[in-house]
């Protein structure tokens, strides 16, 4: 069953073409996850799928509905959007969360009930009366969460939640979006530009590209079989290029065109791009004897603070970017210059 | 009369006046903000953009126009508004109406695409996302009434030219400190700009005071 | 909500309305409820009213009539100007040749002299030109020559003024033309109020052309260090005088009130008021008692000074002027 329909929906401002003829189908009940390179179309395919923006042509179907003018405000409450960018009311967590049930006028005491119930679901227990403005960023993105599955709608679409986050909260936003599309059926659209969020929450996954849609198709097929167009724009740091020659054990070894050799767990022979995760490096003083296969000797080129956390680049015969809490980076005394080593196992490479 | 008591009545009168004014200008000039930041109209930008450069009217230009408005030969010479205090109201008022009105405008805009969109998300209406716009530019639009009353109050040329420094009347304390400063009292002069100052500060931190009550309240 | 939201906003509204309507009332009100006395506007010279006589004037005259006396001050030019637009009810001045303009396109009636003073060329106490103990044309040439080479500065109120129309004259008597004078890199023109040239004045190191009033706060309360170089010579002479707006050019003008304000000037209460001002403050008297002098010829000298510089045909106030109040001339 088809949850929302586009038919040849495109959508001009301007001069500009954000999006052309894109016609799809969300399936009630699935995680549809959209990603995309910054500008590609995805919010605004977002948008008006959501029924806050009407497309220059083309059709919205909502559960069979198609969507007009008189139906609009109708259909628009049977689903509801969280921002990239959190937009809260300045006012207290609770005046947030209450907004929309006032609007549909929910009885006091059941207001106040859903309320404490959706603060229990994003692990902020007990922050009615916080004021908004008080709370850090990803507490911030758990309310504007807490607001949107308050209301019960058939439909979430998220804008790219976990974007800049700390990482205790892209894990309770991405425990919460499972939950509610398990729990409560909720159909899920998520843009994103994570490519392991989308591996991980998504049933099906779309690409787009110029507001195009590039590949569309089951996120384990699409995740399985990458293209190199997918890992171009999505964030992926540490994304090198070289030669791979398969080992008698069956493992590939990449040549990096410097010389630098990669081992990997899985892939193939002949030209491929491979990454590895910045938080799947290990970065230590000295050099670890431990199982894992890649260990390079670098220096650190820069420093990255992200709060809670510090993203360093490290020279080691090409750059490497390597995410470290920044707890561990102060107790390491670590500093620009600094002689570090990296580790990382042969199954965190990525072999595309 | 002493200097004391002449000087706490043109205290007094000065508040009155720019408090009146201010509240003339917020009274037209918040609603006309608050359509320019919301609708879309053909125009529109023209409109914005005269109120933008209004703000740049010296006040004595705008005196000078008021004066040949009000004299007795001048169109509007028949309601004897010349040379009394609520000459100085409608002239204050007229001069920061671009203030308020700005004002309110941008603060509109800059709210008001995020909060709209948030608004219609979550279920509300055109007329209903529009009073979440309105709710959350409240800080804004109290700005623009306290960047309204510091104006007037601190301008001289509308007071001098159709108040006329009129000792008793229409003196207010910009007209003081300009005649204390010509006859050479310059200890006065300093004086009625403390207290000058003394109330700006007052208003201000009231009006931020009131800011978060009027939140609070609106959110009730 | 939304009924709760336009709620809010109605109520903001009605409470603006209120306090705005009745703010402005009160202070404008506070006229239309007692209007019983009178209201009569004052258009003066700012170097009249900057001493500070006025205000005295002002108290003593209210508490003697029903009428509330307001003065607006402005240079000579644009107080001239507010009376002809019907915006003043009396000029109190010090500019013969714009007076007798006037009189004579029928704005004003009543003409009466009340007060002289002299005006004086103040400098830097060195006086580079050397103009102390000369006569006036003299003084005046060899600040032009001093000029001119570059040695001393002349800064004028350029402003359309008493003062300044005074100055103007005074150059055509020394034999300059103040059209080419002003051209010139030593001339300066300040467009501002006689306190603020002085100032300037005395920054510069110049000379310039004082009221007597204006300069004695200045140098009394040590903001300027310049020194009076040339007085009290006849063509240096200063009158005052106050002329009712003509109710026939303007019947709104409160003529009875101006004709009511002459008299109490021309009184022996007035003259004696105006003849003890600022002998506490500075020693001596800012401005003259003219009456007396020109209705008895106390002194035959000084009534002849102000008969040239200030009379028109002769006469103090010619009898076309003198509408219905000859008394005032007696």
């Amino acid at each position: 069953m088809e949850m929302i329909t586009l038919k040849d929906v495109a959508k001009q401002y301007g001069d500009i073409k954000a999006l052309k003829n894109i016609s799809l189908e969300v399936m009630k009940g699935e995680v549809f996850s959209v990603i995309g390179p910054n500008g590609s179309g995805k919010t605004t395919l977002l948008r008006i799928m959501a029924g806050i923006e009407a497309p220059t042509k083309g059709t919205v179907i909502f559960d069979g509905e198609e969507v007009d003018g008189k139906n609009l405000v109708k259909l628009r409450r049977r689903g509801t959007m969280v921002f990239q960018k959190t937009a809260l009311f300045n006012t207290t967590v609770f005046g947030n969360i209450a907004y929309g049930l006032k609007l549909r006028q929910f009885p006091q005491q059941e207001i106040k009930e859903r309320v404490i119930d959706a603060l229990d679901i994003v692990k902020l227990h007990g922050y009615e009366e916080r004021l908004t403005k008080s709370l850090s960023g990803g507490e911030q993105q758990r309310v504007a969460l807490a607001r949107a599955l308050v209301l019960e709608t058939d439909v979430l679409f998220l804008d790219e939640p976990t974007a800049n986050l700390d990482p205790k909260s892209v894990s309770v936003i991405e425990e919460t979006i499972t939950w509610i599309n398990r729990e409560r059926n909720t159909t899920v659209v998520l843009a994103t530009h994570n490519m392991y969020q989308a591996e991980t929450l998504g049933n099906r996954t779309m690409l787009i590209i110029n507001g195009e849609i590039s590949q569309i198709g089951q996120s384990k097929e699409i995740f399985t079989l990458p293209s190199t167009q997918l890992a171009d724009f999505t964030r992926v740091e540490n994304i090198f290029s070289g030669i791979s020659t398969m080992r008698v054990e069956g493992t590939p070894i990449v040549t990096l065109d410097n010389g630098l050799k990669i081992e990997a767990a899985h892939g193939s022979g002949g030209r491929v791009t491979l990454f590895i995760r910045p938080e799947d490096i290990i970065l230590s003083k000295d050099r670890i004897v431990s199982s894992a296969r890649n260990v390079f000797a670098g220096q650190i080129a820069g420093i990255i603070d992200l709060g809670p956390l510090v993203k360093l680049r490290v020279d080691a015969g090409r750059e490497f970017v390597v995410q470290i809490t920044k707890r561990s980076f102060i107790e390491m005394g670590l500093n620009i210059d600094s002689h570090v080593f990296l580790t990382f196992k042969a199954s965190s490479v990525h072999v595309l | 009369m002493a200097v004391e008591t002449e000087i706490v009545e043109i205290a007094v009168r000065t508040i009155g006046v720019s408090g009146a004014a201010t509240l003339l200008a917020a009274l037209w000039g918040i609603p006309l903000g608050i359509i320019l930041g919301l609708k879309r109209f053909r125009g529109r930008r023209v409109i914005v953009g005269f109120f933008n450069a209004m703000m740049g009217l010296p006040a004595v230009a705008l005196g000078l126009l008021l004066y040949l408005l009000f004299s007795q030969s001048g169109p509007l010479g028949f309601l004897h508004l010349l040379y009394t205090p609520l000459a100085i109201v409608l002239g204050q008022a007229v001069l920061i109406t671009p203030i308020t009105v700005s004002f309110t405008t941008s603060t509109i805009e800059a709210i008001d695409p995020e909060i709209k969109d948030l608004a219609t998300t979550l279920g509300a209406s055109e007329t209903e996302a529009s009073m979440a716009v309105l709710k959350e530019s409240i800080g804004g639009v109290l700005l623009a009434v306290a960047a309204s009353f510091n104006r007037a109050i601190a301008e001289l040329g509308v007071a001098i030219m159709v108040g006329g420094n009129l000792r008793g009347l229409t003196r207010v304390l910009t007209t003081s400190i300009a005649l204390e400063t010509t006859r050479a009292e310059l200890d006065l002069g300093i004086a009625l700009t403390i207290i000058l100052l003394v109330i700006v500060f007052a208003v201000n931190a009231s009006v931020n005071m009131l800011q978060s009550k009027v939140r609070s309240w609106l959110w009730k | 909500m939304r009924n709760k939201g336009i709620g809010v906003w109605f109520a903001v509204i009605v409470v603006t309305v209120l306090v705005s309507v009745l703010g402005t009332t009160y202070f404008f009100g506070v006229g239309p409820f007692e209007q019983r006395r009178t209201k009569l506007v004052v258009s003066t010279t700012t170097s009249l009213y900057d001493t500070g006589l006025l205000d005295v004037i002002e108290v003593q005259f209210e508490e003697q009539y029903v009428i509330d006396v307001y003065f607006i001050s402005a240079g000579t030019g644009i107080a001239i100007e507010y009376a002809m637009r019907g915006d003043a009810d009396l000029i109190l001045v010090h500019s013969p040749l714009h007076e007798l303009v006037f009189l004579e396109d029928g704005y004003g009636v009543c003409r009466k002299i009340i007060a002289y003073n002299f005006f004086s060329i103040v400098g830097f106490a060195a006086d580079p030109a050397n103009i102390s103990g000369t006569i006036l044309t003299q003084a005046l040439t060899r600040i032009v020559d001093a000029g001119r080479e570059g040695e001393v500065a002349w800064v004028s109120r350029g402003d359309n003024s008493g003062t300044h129309t005074k100055e103007k004259s005074l150059w055509s008597i020394a034999g300059f033309d103040w059209n080419e004078l002003r051209n010139e890199d030593w001339y300066m023109e300040s467009g501002l109020g006689m306190g603020k040239t002085l100032l300037i004045a005395d920054e510069k190191m110049a000379y310039t052309l004082a009221d007597i009033g204006t300069y004695l706060k200045y140098y009394t309360d040590g903001l300027v260090s310049l020194e009076v170089l040339i007085e009290q010579v006849p063509d240096m002479i200063n009158v005052y005088s106050a002329i009712a707006v003509n109710k026939n050019y303007n019947p709104q003008a409160n003529f009875d009130a101006a004709i009511t304000f002459i008299k109490y000037l021309a009184s022996t209460d007035g003259q004696q008021l105006l003849a003890d001002y600022g002998k506490i403050t500075y020693g001596r008297s800012l401005f003259f008692p003219a009456v007396q002098l020109l209705a008895q010829n106390t002194d035959p000298t000084l009534t002849q000074w102000i008969e040239d510089y200030a009379y028109f045909n002769g006469e103090e106030c010619p009898v076309e002027y003198q509408d219905d109040h000859p008394e005032l001339y007696r």
